[in-house]
């Protein structure tokens, strides 16, 4: 059943928290490497607080639920780097990896006396991932980012929305999610580059930075054009255009109607279906599906142009056929016609109804030592001779102390008692869980 | 110095959905020769376009998603085309392709065939619902994947901004750049592993799963407790309603300003010093503040009174930087445009400026999204014309005579 994994033999030393850094580390996990996530309970931000714990359950810090899923594949050693034991263990330990990476501030890790020249001297190829909210270096490398705020900052808020009103922006914190993606790419990106020239490096990545390569097309349609998206009719919406207003591309591809979301029975808060005609030949088969109604066959709906300038009246029309299917009815006779439609989808649509991430198995059980078996979101990617799976479950906070202390750096139990009680393992005044009681023993 | 991909050959088969890999692996370091049917890719006529006059090599969108590649036009239907192709996959370290499920196995360039001859090969097939399920034909775009993905249920209104809003998609084409993020990280995994074991192997990704994977904590929500979240203005999606946090300016933007760890004493406090600094404090400063009963009973007045009143006063980036320097994690919600000012981002070098010899111009764009210390991320250079390196490909490479590339192109294989 064994089968060999991409990163099998890479050790990454994980001082990651809160999402953006242990979202990356997941991924780097799910292609087997090992990675040792570095936690302290006093300080710890992931685990709590906790708004995911199951109802029946005490919140402490292994019931988050957020936190099982964004860490799995992980080991946790529970260490207070701030104290010079503390320190000397996770030296021993950067030694023997490939990979540090870490989301504090941007001065944090040096203070520690672990920035990138002290990293070298431990380990000279080593590769370095700093993922801080504004980068190392700039002026205001000091400042702090959650996910909405680089996305504000960055123009990515102000492409969300209906003209004339607040953006709409982001539901959640998109740039942790992305964040997390280009901390993985830089830490893969960086091993391959050592193993093809032996030469490490630290790699500066920047939430807010991240985020504006994401919005290319519109930053050239100003650098370029000189037309800024503070604008008459953008954003538009879930439309490729806002009629009335001038016909400009709105930088999510084709300028086309129909282009939006439509209710769908029986009307409630998710039921919505997403159509959209990219051709005369799909805005046609759209009308076979709808049953020819006398309304679509108007010669101002049968030229792209007149769909565009009459796109009120157009969609209200669609609507009122969406309206008598549910959204999987809606995109099950669209599909089969030709017509690009998808249902608006819910967590719980995603876990229960989709049929294609059924298929996939997207959401696989697996079980957890203080939360039980539930569903763990899977990869989105299947690598023929390296399968990326969830292959241990997000661990305990201190789960793999001794493993790690004695079994990997050689340290003896004694060393290991003698760091519970006076505070490097774990806090002296802390209750401990009693697999860390047993640990100990 | 060279960027940390040098020396990798990666061949891009790729439309909307993949160009941005492309673009990442390229601006990397490797050497992607993007492969477009003759005439030239679809991409190319998505605005919007230089000075908006509609042209294949016009579009910024084509040469933003398509910066340092070299571009070639073979067409794989022609048993010619397909004869070249697999020339040029014997020499490569990657294929990344957005073909129909079933497409390139059904002209007989399927990866077992094409690691005949290169068993290094990487072969990455980036599609919508990836080669297998009973959505794998479904047609899509950016729009559908957000509907499905997750990303709409999580974004929209409150009832008091907009009654009776659309769940809402967040614009400039993110599907596609997640299902690329997750397909650049496997092709780089896979990388690393032919590093150690010598070995290729062929990659499905699924567009759909990427944007399903993409939401936080909305699919823990539901698996762990059973809820399903809803709509905000400007901030998170959640269970019950939470306090705004996207507030008017002076300058009619607005600002996102979060309490981190919520309303309490010392916040106020702090509250109250960057809001004095203009004299818009309020009754901030009065001691009953120090007491948390009463923070908590006055949320209300402090967030929606006094604080939207300071933002209301300021333009929104002197409220964001004065925030920052006195540690609130707040930011200006900024259009694309307004970062060219961005004084940290020109103290990164963040802006490049990319060529384009055949217009005897050059333009900013803007640059990459990390900086690697020890092997540079930057764009080498601006996307390719259509068959601008059919010659150095396909005569200096593969080694054909002037006469047969124009006998090829005589009978459109390029």
């Amino acid at each position: 059943m064994l089968q060999p994994r991409a990163l099998e033999g890479i050790r990454v030393v994980d001082f990651s928290w809160v999402r953006a850094g242990p979202w990356a580390t997941r991924w780097l996990g799910a292609f087997g490497a090992e990675i040792i996530k570095i936690e302290w309970p006093e300080t710890e931000r992931g685990r709590l607080p906790s708004s995911t714990t199951p109802q029946n359950l005490e919140v402490n810090l292994n019931t988050s639920g957020n936190f099982a899923d964004t860490n799995v594949n992980k080991k946790s050693l529970s260490l207070n780097v701030r104290t010079p034991k503390g320190l000397e263990v996770v030296k021993r330990l950067i030694a023997l990896s490939d990979i540090v990476i870490e989301n504090f501030s941007s001065r944090v890790l040096h203070k520690w006396g672990l920035g990138y020249p002290e990293l070298c001297k431990i380990k000279p190829d080593v590769v370095y991932v700093s993922m801080s909210g504004y980068g190392h270096t700039g002026r205001n490398h000091h400042y702090t980012t959650f996910g909405p705020v680089a996305q504000a900052v960055s123009g990515l808020t102000h492409l969300s929305g209906l003209p004339g009103v607040p953006p709409a922006g982001w539901g959640w914190s998109y740039m942790d999610d992305t964040g997390g993606m280009y901390g993985a790419m830089c830490a893969l990106t960086g091993l391959y580059h050592r193993n093809k020239t032996g030469q490490g490096q630290h790699i500066d990545q920047a939430q807010m930075v991240s985020s504006i390569p994401l919005n290319g097309p519109a930053l050239l349609d100003f650098t370029v054009n000189g037309r800024g998206s503070n604008r008459a009719g953008f954003p538009p919406g879930n439309r490729a255009h806002w009629p009335d207003k001038p016909l400009v591309n709105n930088y999510r591809g084709p300028t086309v109607a129909p282009h939006n979301a439509y209710r769908t029975d029986p009307g409630g808060y998710n039921d919505w279906c997403v159509i959209v005609c990219q051709s005369d030949e799909e805005w046609r088969r759209l009308v076979q599906v709808m049953g020819a109604p006398a309304w679509a066959a108007a010669e101002k709906f049968t030229t792209l142009a007149g769909r565009l300038q009459h796109q009120d009246e157009l969609d209200a029309q669609i609507e009122r056929w969406t309206l008598t299917l549910d959204k999987y009815a809606v995109t099950e006779r669209c599909q089969d016609a030709g017509v690009r439609a998808l249902p608006v989808q819910s967590a719980e649509d995603r876990v229960e109804n989709d049929p294609q991430l059924r298929h996939r198995e997207m959401y696989l059980p697996m079980q957890h030592p203080a939360l039980g078996t539930h569903k763990v979101q899977n990869a989105p990617f299947k690598l023929s001779a390296t399968p990326a799976v969830n292959h241990l479950p997000a661990p305990l906070i201190g789960q793999h102390t001794q493993e790690i202390v004695e079994g990997l750096l050689g340290y003896s139990h004694r060393d290991l008692q003698d760091g519970f009680d006076n505070g490097i393992f774990w806090p002296a005044q802390r209750a401990r869980f009693p697999y860390l009681e047993d640990m100990i023993r | 110095m060279t960027g940390p991909l040098a020396g990798l050959r990666v061949l891009e088969l790729a439309d909307e959905k993949g160009q941005f890999c492309g673009k990442l692996l390229g601006d990397l370091g490797a050497d992607v020769v993007k492969i477009e049917p003759p005439g030239g890719e679809p991409c190319r006529r998505v605005g919007p376009f230089l000075d908006d006059v509609p042209h294949p090599e016009r579009s910024l969108s084509f040469w933003y998603y398509n910066t340092s590649k070299r571009g070639i036009t073979l067409g794989l239907e022609s048993a010619d085309g397909r004869s070249l192709f697999r020339r040029l996959a014997a020499a490569a370290d990657v294929v990344l392709e957005t073909f129909r499920p079933g497409f390139l196995p059904s002209l007989g360039l399927d990866y077992e065939s094409l690691s005949e001859q290169n068993p290094g090969l990487i072969l990455c097939s980036l599609t919508p619902f990836g080669q297998t399920g009973p959505w794998r034909d479904y047609l899509t775009s950016d729009l559908l994947h957000m509907a499905a993905g997750g990303e709409m249920a999580s974004c929209g209104y409150d009832e008091a901004d907009v009654a009776n809003a659309s769940p809402i998609a967040p614009g400039g084409g993110n599907a596609w750049h997640m299902g690329c993020h997750f397909a650049y990280m496997a092709i780089m995994a896979a990388l690393v592993h032919r590093t150690m074991a010598g070995q290729g192997q062929c990659i499905d990704v699924s567009i759909h799963e990427a944007c399903a994977l993409t939401t936080e904590s909305a699919v823990a929500n539901y698996i762990y407790r059973g809820e399903v979240l809803r709509r905000q203005t400007g901030r998170h999606h959640a269970v019950g309603v939470t306090p705004r946090t996207q507030f008017r300016a002076k300058d009619g933007t607005y600002v996102t300003a979060l309490i981190a760890g919520g309303l309490n004493p010392k916040n106020v406090a702090n509250l109250a010093a960057l809001m004095d600094k203009y004299g818009l404090a309020g009754d901030l400063k009065d001691p009953k503040y120090q007491d948390a009963a009463v923070v908590t009973a006055n949320a209300l007045h402090i967030i929606d009174g006094v604080l939207a009143h300071f933002i209301a006063s300021l333009p929104a980036e002197e409220v964001y930087h004065a925030a920052q320097e006195r540690g609130f994690t707040w930011g200006a919600v900024r259009a694309p445009e307004a970062l060219l000012e961005d004084a940290h981002l020109h103290d990164r070098g963040f802006w490049k400026q990319v060529d384009h010899p055949e217009l005897g111009r050059s333009f900013t764009y803007p640059g990459e999204a990390a900086i690697f210390n020890g092997s540079p991320w930057q764009i080498s250079k601006r996307a390719p014309l259509i068959g601008e390196h059919n010659v150095e490909i396909f005569c200096e490479e593969l080694g054909l005579s002037r006469g047969e590339l124009s006998v090829l192109a005589e009978s459109r294989v390029i």
